[in-house]
């Protein structure tokens, strides 16, 4: 049914500064139902995303995940209709 | 977490005013206009303020001249953040009122890139919430610096200068 869902139905994934120039993209919609989307290290790896993993369950180094503008583990489990974040490292201030 | 030493415990929620500056801003005029804010609303305005004007150098990090340095954000994530930064070390000291103003998009140097200041009752705690939240905003609100060169390139600065 991936194919039919609603696009509200998927899972905003956005990059920013040096991670979104590396990737070439800003945003995409993935449907909510693709298989291993369900936590956002499954989504960085799906999406093929640099630094690469150095294994399955190893999150990318220096590389932080927000969901719906709030930080989030790598192993939280993305709903439809969230908004997944990748932050490369900050340096504001 | 527990009160630091010399924190006094908070008489009332703080007040805080966080501001995304897209165009250069003057320091002391936000500084000002904060201060009518407050006598606005403070029957006794606090009696200790501390400050932090932050500049941007004319050089890169590597030593190179700075033609501008550009600074990205996540728009909602940013604002957050700085808002839950300031409530936490606000509370956290006893601050009655914060103040951060950080620009975003494109700074010349010499130009203000970010002002804190914090009103307390007492100059130890005013100092002490400036500085944590200062460092705070500099790891955990999601701001980005790349450093433009005359030639026209650029590159995405990597973590945050020494304290």
């Amino acid at each position: 049914m991936a194919a039919s869902a609603p696009v509200e139905a998927g899972i905003r994934v956005r990059l920013f500064a040096a991670l979104r120039e590396t990737a070439g993209w800003g945003e995409r919609l993935i449907a909510a139902t693709t298989p291993c989307a369900g936590t956002p290290l499954a989504l960085w790896q799906q999406l093929g995303l640099e630094p690469r993993c150095q294994g399955p369950d190893i999150p990318p180094g220096g590389i932080r995940a927000a969901i719906n503008k709030q930080f989030a583990s790598w192993d939280t489990p993305l709903a439809a209709g969230d908004e997944l974040a990748f932050l490369p490292p900050i340096s504001g201030g | 977490m527990a009160t630091p030493p010399g924190a006094t415990a908070p008489q009332a929620e703080p007040r805080l005013s966080i501001r995304l500056e897209p165009e250069p801003f003057e320091p002391l005029r936000a500084l000002a206009a904060w201060h009518a804010e407050l006598a606005a609303v403070l029957e006794d305005p606090p009696a200790a303020e501390s400050l932090f004007i932050g500049r941007v150098r004319p050089h890169t990090a590597g030593g190179e001249p700075l033609a501008a340095l550009e600074l990205e954000h996540y728009p909602g994530m940013t604002e957050a953040q700085l808002h839950a930064l300031a409530y936490a070390a606000a509370q956290r000291h006893g601050a009655a009122a914060v103040l951060v103003h950080h620009r975003v998009g494109r700074v010349q140097p010499g130009e203000s890139i970010v002002l804190v200041a914090v009103a307390a009752d007492r100059r130890g705690p005013a100092q002490r919430c400036s500085q944590e939240l200062l460092e705070a905003l500099k790891h955990e609100a999601p701001f980005w610096k790349r450093e433009w060169l005359g030639d026209g390139s650029g590159h995405w600065v990597q973590g945050n200068t020494p304290l």
